[in-house]
């Protein structure tokens, strides 16, 4: 545990022009940004399998050394092991704050993510089918796009998201991104001057939102209604991410698909 | 402000008014913030439970979860939220984001999972509660929706087993009251001196684990050994639901306890000071019987006492 970060570490997730989907693509730039804000390099591997190459099914996760973890919390757990930690400077109110804000943007944009990708008919048939089984010849393509619906839409009916509409969807993201507008003001970061991994995970949602296009712009209208998220977003963008143009997948979210930030 | 609205929920037990957290949350609220409801508990009528309790009744309106609830009794004036900065408003958002995300499944897990404590307790407790036919079925449903939630959120690899599971999600629980424990402080409430709905949700939440007499209790032991949280149950149960503590049925309260309610709220707002200074008499019957030997020490022994118990 005690061992330097490799030179090849490397980030897998799934293939980012025809395959990867929303809430995963927010998942995988949250964890890439906090690992650019750790200042530890690691090289973004593009596999179609990469959901049933993680140990824990979701994306992203990093192979570093002999060891692969996934998923932005247990990540933040071991890069603190080696000896890295963007949150030591905070105190114990603080470090309890951030930890329910993250929660906050877990429960609430993440489930809203996935909710407008697997609930939503018109974006299940036109964005998401098309795109999750993209590297499957067909029938496994249906297949594997059905069998993950099903999953996705049983875990909304037990937390209660099932009965809700998309206006009601919406609604709580633009009071979550309120909750996220009226913490952070007029400061830099979340926690002033340093940032932390609710940065990096605020980062990896909100600028998918904003650059990610889908059936209408509503959910990305949302969050633009807050001018300090998306400075915010700026911010970060230029800070960590324009220096490193070849994997990045915040410059390729430039490229044609998708609309533009600015 | 008209009619008065009603809300059905579910009993209580063991000195709370309702065993429930969703509903508990509700009548804290409406407490908080003087809103005047008549609660009608679920008692063994043939009125059956409708799909999820609690439900508001108000006029025409039929309005069932409990963040649906608060909001319809913002819109009516009842806002136990006014003095918040937005910035307070924001961190209400994200604590009940953590509360529901960390400390449900556990809450969850002991009253509906644990099998000695759903065998004993909340399934004869709630069966009792519900008219004959529908207690055979209703309480067995309620387990499995909480299993599955439980499931469907925590269970995926590598938690291949429930007893993994209920391993993580314990230690969620008790990181979430240690970081609760932590933000307390001292202060009796979370935004200072005047309850608000982040007070309503976390009571909700932590007084049935605190006060329900569970044969597997290791959450209560957790939450036992972090006095702030304890005291502020306890102060809640005292000032807010004191007409109700003594285990009569809430339902012949009527709008004069409301009023009363809004008395007690002005005259607990002036004598702060006189409580502070009573501080150390008034908490010392509220704690269990072996902390009454440290009732004759000084001030300053009193204090390190529960500071000491604080786990990290």
């Amino acid at each position: 545990a005690a061992e330097p970060w490799p030179e090849n570490a490397a980030l897998y997730q799934q293939l980012k022009e025809e395959q990867i989907l929303l809430s995963d693509n927010a998942s995988s730039l949250a964890v890439q940004a906090f690992l650019q804000m750790c200042n530890l390099p690691v090289r973004v591997i593009c596999r179609a399998n990469a959901e049933y190459m993680s140990p824990s099914g979701k994306v992203p996760f990093i192979h570093v050394g002999n060891q692969v973890v996934s998923e932005l919390g247990p990540i933040v757990q071991f890069v603190k092991a080696k000896g890295h930690s963007l949150s030591d400077g905070l105190d114990e109110v603080q470090k309890a704050e951030m930890k329910a804000y993250m929660e906050l943007v877990n429960n609430m944009l993440l489930t809203a993510e996935l909710y407008l990708q697997w609930c939503d008919d018109v974006t299940v048939e036109e964005i998401t089918h098309p795109r999750y089984g993209s590297p499957y010849p067909w029938p496994l393509n249906r297949i594997l796009s059905y069998q993950k619906q099903w999953e996705v839409r049983r875990k909304m009916k037990a937390i209660g998201w099932a009965g809700k509409t998309l206006e009601q969807v919406l609604e709580d993201v633009d009071q979550c991104c309120h909750a996220l507008s009226q913490r952070l003001g007029t400061q830099p970061y979340f926690f002033n001057k340093q940032p932390t991994e609710l940065d990096a995970l605020v980062f990896g949602h909100l600028f998918t939102i904003l650059t990610t296009q889908l059936i209408t712009d509503e959910l990305s209208e949302k969050v633009k209604n807050y001018s300090n998220l998306t400075a915010f977003c700026r911010r970060i963008e230029q800070q960590y991410f324009e220096g490193h143009e070849k994997d990045s997948s915040a410059t390729a979210a430039r490229s044609s698909k998708r609309s533009l930030l600015r | 402000m008209a009619a008065p609205m009603e809300l059905s929920c579910w009993g209580g037990d063991w000195g709370l008014p309702s065993l429930h957290p969703e509903s508990l949350t509700v009548m804290a609220y409406a407490k908080f913030s003087g809103a005047p409801l008549r609660v009608n508990t679920i008692n063994n009528s043939w009125r059956a439970p409708k799909g999820d309790l609690p439900v508001l009744v108000s006029e025409d309106t039929v309005i069932s979860q409990p963040a649906k609830i608060l909001n319809f009794l913002r819109k009516q004036k009842y806002n136990a939220d006014y003095e918040l900065s937005a910035k307070q408003g924001a961190d209400t958002l994200a604590y009940v984001a953590l509360l529901e995300e960390k400390l449900l499944p556990a809450l969850l897990h002991t009253f509906w999972i644990e099998a000695e404590n759903y065998c004993s307790v909340t399934k004869p407790w709630f069966a009792s509660r519900i008219a004959f036919p529908l207690s055979l079925y209703l309480p067995g449903k309620m387990s499995r929706e909480a299993l599955n939630r439980i499931l469907l959120t925590k269970g995926g690899p590598p938690l291949y087993s429930l007893t993994e599971v209920e391993a993580q999600i314990y230690r969620d629980a008790k990181e979430c009251l240690n970081l609760l424990s932590k933000r307390l402080g001292t202060s009796q409430f979370f935004f200072g001196d005047m309850p608000t709905t982040l007070d309503a949700f976390v009571f909700g939440f932590l007084a049935p684990i605190y006060k329900v007499c569970f044969p597997r209790v290791q959450l209560q032991e957790h939450l036992k050994q972090l006095p702030n949280l304890c005291r502020f149950c306890d102060d809640i149960l005292t000032c807010y639901f004191r007409l109700t503590v003594s285990g009569h049925s809430p339902a012949g309260q009527d709008t004069a306890d409301a009023n009363l309610q809004k008395l007690t709220q002005l005259v607990n707002k002036e004598s702060n000071l006189i409580e502070k200074m009573d501080d150390n008499l008034r908490r010392s019957p509220q704690h269990p019987p072996r902390k009454l030997t440290t009732l004759k020490l000084a001030a300053g022994g009193e204090e390190s006492s529960p500071m000491s118990r604080l786990s990290p």
